[in-house]
């Protein structure tokens, strides 16, 4: 049954990441992820030492506030600082995540987080916390629940706002000549982002995330030119993703976020060599069958 | 030389844009004619580019405005088109050539709808217009130069818009094409649709617009192309370079159009 709710919560998070991410990386924002991740540190704190408690509706509504004002700081350096976007994402994060750490460390006593936890989290721990009501009936891990409240929202704001995200993502600017509001589709992607990954690196960890964020995507770029097929392609491998990684971890005895974000990077790898569309295997072999049958009609129309 | 269109579908009104300070459009007064082909003409860097961009909002004029329909942008998007220069797009995104056309039915379709069976048929009739039926289910990085503007053109053509901006549409876009194209538009403009294009061959350009705006910063010319093509305000226009003008000359010449024509 533990296994089950570990391969569960994983592949949650996995197909929750993978899907925003696939919008991530052809917006050339891959390590925005990264950079919320560990920019709404502070935001965390802060709403904590508020709240008294670790896992409140108000914690992810905090975070989220913090990641969107990450994003509007990114875009005000970048704009206004002149400095490449990537350049201003580092200064970014770096500060709002150093300031994080600080007020940890200042506010030791009070406050339950600590930076490995945020980091790495624990999936093993997910089937023990359980949701309990007064009854006595069990309702299963407690992260589930968030998790999957988390990706339905992100699955209905990707159906309902398909047109608005594609046309936005794919060429801003005939978005805005038929009306469409850059900015707005921009933060409420932001939003979702932070929420999204404030949801789950308590869970998984932070660079569970992020890994879950880029490369699934990144893999079933490799494998699909149709962003419906992306979408989905990304949430299966996501889910394969979370369920080889939870055996490899039993197998090594070892960190299960750990070896879920190996099987993330093998996936990449095969597809990278193997992928039908883009794989170097498979584009030297159709070069070479091109190049044949170049000869042969060459060799007919003579 | 500056006419008034009888029934303009635009307007603008001292229109003055500027980059860094640096006066790209000056003072830009001009009327264009309800379901006229007009061309757009001028050196490089003469701003036309930055006419249509602030017409179509993408940049902010330091002063005056303009008018679609007799009204603000806002309020006639769905009726408006635009055709960019380049296609600024990440070629190597995962769009094939009909996703890139069926864009063009969203805003007719509804944002938060589904996409019908008819706007696909729509967006189909488009690539068949511009001769890219073939092509549907390519990727578009997989495309030549040529083909990709003819599919930016099909999706502004799916949007079934009334007013139609397209910026040089011809730009690597063979010369079978270009006439077939030039067809479809004159016969867009017959059903009562405008379409402005700008356009850097002079030659082609007396056959193809009944009306003309000749641009250099300053509007220097905008009228019926017969009144407009006069080497005189060419020369002004393209501030008088020499072989250039010779070529006009001889152009001219040819066409048998007046060269100077006293009104
Ligand atoms: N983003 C920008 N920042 C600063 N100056 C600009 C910018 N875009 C254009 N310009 C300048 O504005 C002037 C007009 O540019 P525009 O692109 O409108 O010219 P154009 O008439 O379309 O030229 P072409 O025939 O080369 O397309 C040029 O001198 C150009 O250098
Ligand atoms: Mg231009």
């Amino acid at each position: 049954m533990n296994a089950f709710w570990i391969i569960t919560t994983g592949s949650l998070v996995a197909i929750t990441c993978s899907l925003l991410g696939c919008y991530l990386i052809l917006r050339k924002m891959a390590m925005i992820g990264d950079a919320i991740s560990h920019a709404v540190l502070p935001g965390i704190v802060i709403a904590f030492l508020y709240t008294g408690q670790r896992d409140s509706m108000v914690m992810l509504f905090a975070a989220a506030l913090t990641g969107v004002f990450t994003t509007l700081l990114i875009e005000l350096i970048h704009k206004k600082g002149k400095l490449q976007t990537d350049a201003s994402i580092g200064v970014t994060f770096t500060l709002l995540f150093a300031i994080g750490i600080i007020m940890i460390s200042v506010f030791a006593g009070q406050v339950d987080l600590d930076q490995d936890c945020v980091l790495y989290g624990e999936i093993a721990y997910v089937p023990f916390d359980v949701w309990l009501l007064d009854s006595g009936i069990n309702l299963g891990p407690r992260a589930i629940w968030v998790l999957g409240g988390v990706l339905l929202i992100i699955i209905a704001f990707i159906s309902l706002g398909y047109k608005p995200l594609y046309a936005t993502t794919f060429d801003p600017g005939f978005a805005f000549t038929i009306g469409i509001s850059i900015p707005l589709w921009h933060y409420l992607l932001m939003s979702l982002v932070s929420i999204t990954t404030v949801a789950s690196f308590e869970i998984v960890g932070a660079i569970l995330v992020i890994a879950f964020l880029v490369v699934p995507p990144a893999t079933a770029y490799l494998l699909t030119d149709d962003f419906k097929k992306m979408l989905m392609i990304s949430s299966g491998i996501g889910i394969l993703t979370a369920g080889s990684g939870y055996y490899l971890a039993v197998a090594l005895n070892g960190s299960i976020a750990g070896a879920m974000a190996v099987m993330a990077g093998i996936f990449f790898t095969l597809a990278f060599f193997f992928s039908p569309s883009h794989g170097l295997l498979f584009k030297k072999l159709r070069k070479k069958r091109a190049l044949l049958q170049g000869h042969e009609e060459g060799a007919t129309t003579i | 030389m500056i006419k008034e269109a009888k029934n303009p579908v635009l307007e603008i009104h001292d229109l003055t844009v500027t980059y860094h300070k640096k006066p790209v459009l000056w003072d830009i007064d001009l009327t264009i004619p309800a379901g006229s082909l007009t061309g757009i003409i001028g050196p490089n860097g003469a701003g036309k580019s930055t006419l249509i961009k602030t017409i179509m909002g993408l940049i902010k004029p330091s002063s005056g405005y303009s008018k679609i329909f007799d009204k603000p942008l806002d309020e006639v998007r769905k009726r408006v088109s635009y055709v960019p220069q380049r296609g600024s797009v990440d070629w190597d995104f995962p769009a094939s050539v009909f996703d890139v056309v069926l864009m063009g039915r969203y805003s007719d379709a509804g944002m938060f709808k589904r996409i019908r069976k008819a706007d696909r048929e729509l967006a189909m009739d488009a690539l068949q217009k511009v001769g890219m039926e073939k092509f549907s289910k390519r990727q578009i990085s997989e495309l030549s130069g040529g083909q990709q503007q003819r599919v930016f053109l099909a999706r502004a053509l799916a949007q079934h818009a009334d007013l139609y901006f397209m910026d040089e549409p011809f730009a690597g876009v063979d010369a079978a094409t270009e006439n077939a194209i030039i067809d479809l538009l004159h016969e867009m403009t017959g059903k009562g649709k405008t379409v402005v294009v700008v356009h850097h061959d002079l030659q082609s350009a007396i056959k193809y617009f009944e009306w003309i705006l000749l641009l250099n910063t300053r509007l220097v010319a905008s009228g019926p192309v017969t009144e407009v093509f006069t080497s005189e305000l060419l020369q002004k226009t393209y501030g008088g370079k020499l072989t250039l003008l010779t070529e006009i000359g001889n152009l001219l010449q040819r066409e048998g159009l007046p060269a100077r024509e006293t009104k």
